[in-house]
């Protein structure tokens, strides 16, 4: 056998994985995740630590493998019922950017969404001392609306001024975390945490230390919703003439005006379904995972959904994957790092090296298909 | 009202010299949501040679400022090849690129940062102090009435910025590299097709905007926060994008972009200090600037376009 040709075979050895095209959106993401884990691995073994026991390490912290010990009213269940929880506004925020971009429009003001929707929904229904059964429905009414307008708003200014969505996000980001941070400081600011001060837990969409088993755990509420939203989301997508109208908008604004559609309202309608998918983040966050808001801080989960979108294809089923991995490696450094005795940070690097290898994956799919073509030009040529 | 100028110039300057790589990378036809990354990175390894050489040699470490400066725009540079391979051999998403690219950064800096500290000077910190670097003032023209205090606490930065700034425009605009450049933006294949490689131009495009916002993130770390830190990455690189937008993606423009919101950023921290308010009110003027964007751009934005090819991905076989 030639050198050439063992290097030929060797080769079509390593794409036989991705080479299926009808599996490559699954596949070559789980081939980048692959390789981005083999990286961390190089990154931990030249601290000198043990990658496998780091990897383990995450998964025992966010609640997918067992610990050796857990302290009273913990369990396995605990762990994993926080995963969710801090996952949930992740999943709105990447559904809410991956909305956008169907319509060809980049949300990089998730963040100011969530931090609008979430305060308005604190002040109006965290300390009024509704019931539950009302004060629930309430917090997450308002959050899409608040959400939903803000996001509305990028999108007239688009349609109507022409302003690029990018920029008009990153003012409003500042313009919403200023004002914010003023009314929270001047009104409604705990003078021990230098937050603001905690909601009642009626208005919490997630409910805490609920006791069943003998363990105390919270449960994530909002966490059902957002399976539900997205399988909503990917039918009014996919089978729906509001979605064609979307998609069509994004995939090529003047085909889809020539062929009759409204460019301008698909524009502000995708953003308002965009924005009222942030102000969920905003009060699953702000009034789940937290209970109150920091003032002057922007939550990094608008630009980690970003990321996170775009690792799951901007598919609203692929997005819960990649937010459960990308929560996983998140929740479990904590533990990781109380016991291999690595920095936390490292987690981000994780997820960093991800989303890198993720953007390889349009090469890769073209270096596939080259290939094919020219294993089909030598087989042609050798009969 | 002397601060007002001092401080807002210091803001805009190396606000203006990251716009600056960004309109060089765009008007190549790549988009670069990078800068926030790129600005961050160079700063991290400006910061980290300066304390290095500091450590080694025993210098001050703010005499150290010009080394720093370089190595930032070196670190810039190197950590902007990820965007132009990315985007232009890999043909990937620019915008997924720049975003991953800002992630990246924010996450290696901070956990660089952190190892580095307890390595090699074992101390647990998470960030490299550096100070704030000297100013000066030239006497006699600082003693024009308003004009004067653009001559008053002068950072040594500043001079450099307007230096490159005027070059990088030269470049742009008056350079047979700045025409193939900017036309490989608009139109790629007549670029092709006059024999010029548009995949060459657009690399050196965004390893210059890698160069340049590396060395605004240094300037940034030497002023405002005296550290390196994760706080440089406080959005001053979507803040340029902004900038550059509203600029329409020319570099003049884009100055007065740039100076609007330094002026009104000081301005603003003046008004509310003048007024003796609490200091919660500062929160309140600080959201000035942007408003004021906003507004303006309801204006003039009809007239904004984007070079015509950015973003597109150049296919050499497409017509």
């Amino acid at each position: 056998m030639s050198k050439d040709n063992r290097k030929h075979n060797l080769r079509k050895n390593f794409i036989r994985p991705i080479s299926n095209e009808k599996w490559q959106p699954i596949t070559i993401p789980l081939v980048s995740i692959f390789i981005s884990f083999i990286a961390a691995a190089i990154v931990i073994l030249i601290i000198g630590k043990n990658p496998f026991q780091a990897f383990y390490n995450l998964l025992q912290g966010a609640g997918i493998m067992p610990k050796p010990s857990y302290a009273g009213y913990k369990g396995m269940l605990t762990d994993f019922l926080s995963l969710l929880n801090a996952m949930t506004p992740l999943v709105f925020a990447s559904l809410a950017v991956a909305v956008a971009l169907k319509a060809g429009l980049f949300n990089i003001g998730v963040s100011g969404q969530m931090l609008v929707s979430g305060f308005l929904a604190t002040i109006i229904v965290g300390y009024s001392g509704l019931d539950a059964i009302i004060a629930k429905p309430l917090v997450l009414v308002i959050g899409i609306a608040a959400g939903g307008l803000m996001g509305g708003l990028v999108g007239w200014l688009k349609y109507k001024f022409n302003i690029n969505e990018v920029v008009s996000t990153i003012m409003l980001n500042y313009i919403a975390q200023y004002v914010i941070s003023f009314f929270i400081q001047m009104y409604y600011i705990d003078p021990i945490s230098r937050q603001s001060k905690y909601i009642e837990e009626a208005a919490r969409l997630t409910l805490v230390n609920v006791e069943i088993a003998n363990l105390k755990m919270d449960i994530p509420l909002g966490f059902i919703l957002a399976i539900f939203t997205a399988i909503f989301l990917k039918f009014v997508m996919d089978k729906t003439v509001v979605g064609f109208e979307i998609k069509a908008v994004g995939k090529n604004r003047n085909a889809a005006k020539y062929a009759g559609i409204h460019v301008g309202r698909n524009t502000v309608l995708a953003m308002m379904i965009s924005g009222g998918l942030a102000g969920l983040a905003g009060v699953t966050y702000y009034l789940g995972y937290f209970s109150s808001i920091q003032p002057k801080v922007l939550s990094s989960i608008g630009f980690d959904s970003i990321a996170v979108s775009l690792l799951g294809n901007s598919h609203p089923i692929g997005v819960i994957f990649s937010s459960f991995l990308v929560s996983i490696i998140d929740q479990g450094s904590t533990y990781m790092s109380s016991q291999a005795g690595i920095r936390q940070e490292i987690s981000s690097v994780i997820i960093g090296l991800i989303l890198l290898f993720s953007a390889c994956g349009e090469y890769l799919k073209q270096k596939v298909s080259r290939l094919k073509e020219k294993d089909l030009d030598q087989k042609k040529g050798e009969s | 009202m002397d601060t007002v100028i001092i401080d807002g110039l210091s803001f805009a300057l190396p606000l203006f010299i990251i716009a600056i790589g960004g309109i060089y990378s765009e008007k190549s036809g790549i988009t670069n949501l990078a800068l926030e990354g790129f600005q961050g990175f160079g700063a991290f390894i400006g910061a980290l040679s300066a304390v290095l050489i500091a450590n080694v040699s025993g210098t001050e470490i703010q005499n150290l400022f010009y080394v720093a400066l370089l190595f930032s725009m070196l670190g810039g540079m190197v950590f902007s090849i990820i965007h132009a391979v990315l985007s232009i051999k890999f043909k990937a998403d620019q915008v997924i690129s720049g975003v991953v690219i800002n992630i990246l950064a924010l996450a290696l800096t901070t956990f660089l940062t952190a190892q580095i500290n307890a390595f090699v000077f074992g101390t647990a910190s998470d960030k490299f102090q550096l100070g704030v670097s000297d100013r000066f003032t030239i006497e006699g023209l600082a003693n024009i009435p308003v004009i004067g205090a653009v001559f008053t606490n002068v950072y040594p930065f500043e001079v450099i910025i307007i230096v490159i700034a005027f070059f990088a425009w030269y470049l742009l605009y008056k350079t047979k590299f700045g025409m193939r450049l900017r036309a490989s933006g608009e139109n790629p294949h007549s670029v092709d097709a006059a024999g010029v490689n548009v995949s060459k131009i657009r690399f050196s495009a965004v390893l210059i905007s890698g160069l340049l916002a590396g060395l605004g993130g240094m300037c940034f770390a030497y002023s405002i926060s005296a550290n390196f830190s994760s706080n440089i990455y406080m959005g001053y690189g979507f803040l340029a994008i902004a900038a550059l937008i509203f600029g329409n993606w020319r570099i003049l423009p884009t100055l007065a972009a740039c100076l609007l919101f330094g002026f009104a950023k000081s301005g603003g921290a003046f008004i509310a200090q003048s007024m003796a308010l609490p200091s919660s009110f500062t929160d309140l003027f600080m959201i000035l600037p942007y408003v004021l964007t906003l507004l303006l751009l309801i204006f003039f934005s009809k007239s904004n376009r984007a070079p015509r090819a950015l973003g597109e991905i150049y296919d050499k076989g497409k017509r």
